[in-house]
């Protein structure tokens, strides 16, 4: 198509700091990981004993993926591949949203769909720069896998496992673009997707039958429809296996032509979800500061909720499930009970914990998507129409922080009580559903912590603010999840608020650390709301 | 809080920096009550700016701001409290509907006038039932329009309001500043619409550069600017360009050309008579030339 490659370096320039930022993000895990594996777990029986444990541990099988052998490069893909396909997975459908959905939405595509270049070629350029980049990408944590150490072969199918995830998911995205109405409602269900496909390889996984020496996993049937399932199939540093890849990639190739074809016959701006027509007079609260951030988020807030009652569901109805899989194995049965400490309720507990983990890191993300909603705002130019009344700026940053902690609360609760619906379903009276609800619930006091620091952000850099507050909460959760495997200083590791709220029910609930990281909360409030008086407003 | 007397609007000195960028640069700007004050200027001048700084949006560099005798940086709620504001670039929450919009933004501001609204409405020709992303270019500026005019304020800030609007909704807008000038309110509309200034407004600030070049009274600087003559038969270039204020003397074939100062034409036509005249052509100046000469004048000299 004409004009394709001009459009794609046009977007490339764009994006010249945000994806160098992503890709070499991403890599430097990968070299982190294979670092501290390779210096830590430097003997081969102590990468036996932790793969030993995982392999019939599913809070561990879910989380991180399949134990696939017990060299350095095995454990290495085992700790850190699911992590790495969902950040390649976001990469690529915000890189694509970003492109498509969201210009077309602004009114940009219009002026380029005045140029001389085919309908489709913004999108087939798109397509393009989102290939380039999980091209670079692929590289680069392969570059890193060898930097450190690790066989080539491995580390070059390492990072064609995560290319590939990227490239699939670039074509979904460009599915999404095509069916919702806008940059947000796009962005926020081609995420849900990479979510889903950890999810269902999570699923799968968990539900996998360990090897008989237990240094190998091989997953349930749920991880096919998973492409970071896929992914994970090529074994790099087992049994490097191109196929999978080549599977994702030309399933990309496939949905990719389909979208092109689609976008060539349809209208600017159409969408297959049509607008109707709505009310002619704002409901009770349509006048309100309140109101309004309600009105606006409403729909990422049921996003978040159908995540969150998706992932308490899992937690508590599959524990008691996956671990009669893995632990019960009879012929298996003397080995496991030697390796994994504690008895069938405690390993159900960690499951459990881990999970509600996780949701507590959703509803920490639908709340600082919420502050976020302020920058949204601010620079499209509303800010400076709703600012221009009788009320204080204090006011609209305040509630939309109410809103914001409402969301935070909201996801938690809904994933704690999915997951005492899910654990009373599957017939385990152990632990009682109202401790689960109370587990989802301890995490909201750390979630606030981020919200709030996303908040002062605004208040001080708003033009930092999208970055600065997803970069935190993806700093916390990494210091979560590779903290200890990395051997982090214990002062690094407890940055993380995430690491000072209770992991119920394995732990007892800590009301002083809740109070304290609730005290941080309201403070970082208080000094957003003293900013933004004190600042211009600025597109 | 105010006399009447006391201007709605004082900017002394005002300046406002972006980075390396002077967007206003010792601006002066004075609106007394009562009045529609057209506020003109080349793109990029500081128009917008200045009324972001007027409202306490962004906080100028330097100089003094006061609306209604207060300052809207540091109070910017009581200020508002008596403002209606349409932004220059209208942008509407996608998914709300044009009435919602206008209930939101009338409410916020303690509730519309329900007869005006719905009159309001009836007049813009607007469908209020509509999601705002589905709105086009004129129509979102109507729903800020009727946003702002649904709720008396005493002063209107209005950033080039017509924009978009076809001639009849421009005559519907039109009528709405007669109308809120009759109840005694200010209006600040910055435009660049000339007749619509000649119509509407009372007096003009010209900024260029963020500075103030020129202000006053539409007659006034009407006064300020020089009448073409062409004369036709005997004039005599010499004794014409002897009078005082009369400059670009041109002899044109049997046609004489020049501008003479509008202030003192008594001498210029006694000369005109006394060489005797077949044809005579004076134009006023237009207020296109004025304007044009300012806009383009790039040395920063007034007149
Ligand atoms: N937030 C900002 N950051 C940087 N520069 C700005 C900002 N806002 C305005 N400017 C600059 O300040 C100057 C004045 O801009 P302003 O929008 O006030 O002009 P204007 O008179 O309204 O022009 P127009 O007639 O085109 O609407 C311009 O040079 C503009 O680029
Ligand atoms: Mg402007």
């Amino acid at each position: 198509m004409p004009g394709v490659v001009r459009l794609a370096l046009a977007q490339a320039r764009r994006d010249r700091v945000l994806l160098p930022v992503w890709i070499l993000g991403i890599a430097l895990l990968g070299f982190v990981t294979a670092t501290a594996v390779a210096t830590e777990f430097d003997a081969e029986s102590e990468r036996a004993a932790i793969i030993g444990v995982a392999a019939v541990s599913p809070a561990f099988l879910f989380l991180r993926g399949l134990p696939d052998g017990t060299g350095i490069g095995a454990v290495v893909f085992f700790q850190g591949y699911a992590f790495t396909a969902v950040l390649a997975g976001l990469m690529s459908t915000f890189l694509v949203i970003r492109h498509t959905r969201a210009d077309e939405e602004l009114g940009r595509e219009e002026i380029i769909g005045s140029l001389p270049v085919p309908r489709a070629a913004p999108l087939a350029a798109t397509l393009l720069l989102g290939a380039a980049a999980n091209l670079v990408l692929a590289a680069s944590v392969a570059a890193g896998f060898a930097a450190s150490g690790l066989p080539g072969t491995g580390a070059v199918t390492a990072g064609g496992a995560v290319g590939a995830v990227g490239v699939f998911f670039v074509a979904v995205a460009a599915a999404v673009a095509q069916v919702m109405p806008s940059g947000r409602s796009a962005n926020g269900a081609a995420a849900g997707l990479v979510g889903a496909a950890y999810l269902l390889r999570g699923i799968g996984d968990a539900f996998g039958s360990p090897s008989a020496d237990l240094t190998q996993v091989t997953s349930g049937w749920a991880s096919l429809f998973s492409p970071i399932g896929w992914g994970q199939r090529s074994r790099p540093f087992s049994d490097a296996d191109p196929v999978p890849l080549l599977v994702l990639t030309g399933a990309a190739a496939v949905v990719a032509v389909a979208v092109l074809v689609v976008r060539s016959r349809r209208d600017l701006g159409g969408s297959l979800l049509p607008e109707r027509a709505g009310r002619e007079r704002a409901g009770a609260g349509g006048t309100s500061f309140l109101g309004l951030a309600w009105r606006l988020q409403l729909p990422t807030l049921i996003g978040w909720c159908v995540g969150a009652a998706v992932l308490g569901a899992l937690a508590g109805g599959l524990g008691p499930v996956v671990t009669d899989a893995v632990v019960g194995n009879e012929s298996l049965k003397e080995l496991i009970g030697r390796l994994v400490p504690g008895s069938r309720a405690e390993i159900i507990d960690v499951f459990t914990a881990a999970l509600l983990g996780i949701a507590g890191v959703f509803a920490a993300a639908a709340g600082v998507q919420a502050v976020l909603r302020l920058r949204a705002e601010e620079v499209e130019g509303r800010a400076e129409l709703l600012l221009a009344v009788p009320r204080s700026r204090a006011r609209w940053l305040g509630a939309n922080l109410v809103l914001a902690a409402a969301s935070v609360t909201v996801v938690a609760a809904v994933a704690g009580t999915a997951a005492a619906v899910g654990l009373s379903l599957s017939g385990t009276g152990n632990p009682p559903g109202a401790l689960l609800i109370g587990a989802a619930l301890a995490h909201v006091p750390a979630a606030a912590v981020f919200l709030s620091a996303t908040a002062v952000v605004f208040a001080a850099a708003p033009r930092l603010c999208i970055p600065v507050g997803w970069g935190l909460l993806a700093g916390g959760l990494i210091l979560g999840q590779f903290g200890e495997l990395l051997r982090l200083p214990s002062w690094v590791q407890d940055l993380s608020p995430f690491r000072h709220s209770a992991a119920m029910p394995v732990e007892p609930f800590d009301p002083a650390a809740a109070l304290a990281l609730t005290a941080v909360a309201l403070l970082g409030a208080g000094i957003a709301v003293y900013l933004i008086r004190r600042r211009d407003l600025a597109a | 809080m105010t006399s009447a007397a006391d201007p709605v609007i004082k900017a002394t000195m005002l300046a406002k920096t972006f980075g390396a960028t002077r967007a206003l640069d010792g601006l002066d700007l004075n609106v007394a009550a009562g009045e529609v004050h057209g506020f003109l200027g080349p793109n990029g001048a500081g128009k917008s700016t200045t009324l972001r700084v007027l409202l306490g949006l962004i906080r100028p560099t330097s100089g003094v701001v006061r609306v209604f005798g207060l300052d809207p940086w540091r109070d910017p709620v009581n200020v508002h409290r008596d403002v209606a504001y349409v932004p220059g670039d209208v942008s509407l929450w996608p998914n709300l509907t044009g009435g919602e919009v206008i209930d939101l933004l009338t409410g916020l501001r303690g509730g519309a006038d329900e007869r005006l609204r719905r009159t309001l409405i009836e007049d813009f020709d607007f469908d209020p039932k509509r999601k705002a992303r589905a709105y086009s270019k004129g129509n979102r500026q109507k729903a800020a329009l009727i946003a702002a005019f649904a709720r008396p304020a005493r002063l209107y800030l209005l950033d080039e309001p017509s924009a978009g609007l076809d001639p009849v909704m421009d005559t519907v807008f039109r009528s709405q500043i007669r109308r809120v000038r009759d109840d005694g309110a200010t209006v600040l509309l910055s435009s660049h619409i000339l007749s619509e200034v000649e119509q509407l407004c009372d007096r003009v600030t010209i900024i260029r550069s963020g500075r103030a070049v020129e202000t006053g009274s539409l007659a006034e600087l009407r006064h300020l600017r020089r009448t073409h003559f062409r004369v036709e038969g005997g004039a005599d270039p010499v004794r014409l360009a002897a009078i005082p204020g009369v400059q670009g003397v041109r002899a044109n074939g049997t046609a004489v050309e020049f501008d003479a100062d509008a202030a003192d034409l008594a001498p210029v036509l006694a000369a005109v008579a006394a060489g005797g005249v077949s044809g005579l052509t004076v134009s006023p100046p237009s207020l296109e030339s004025l304007f044009l000469r300012h806009y383009s004048d790039r040395n920063g000299q007034a007149r």
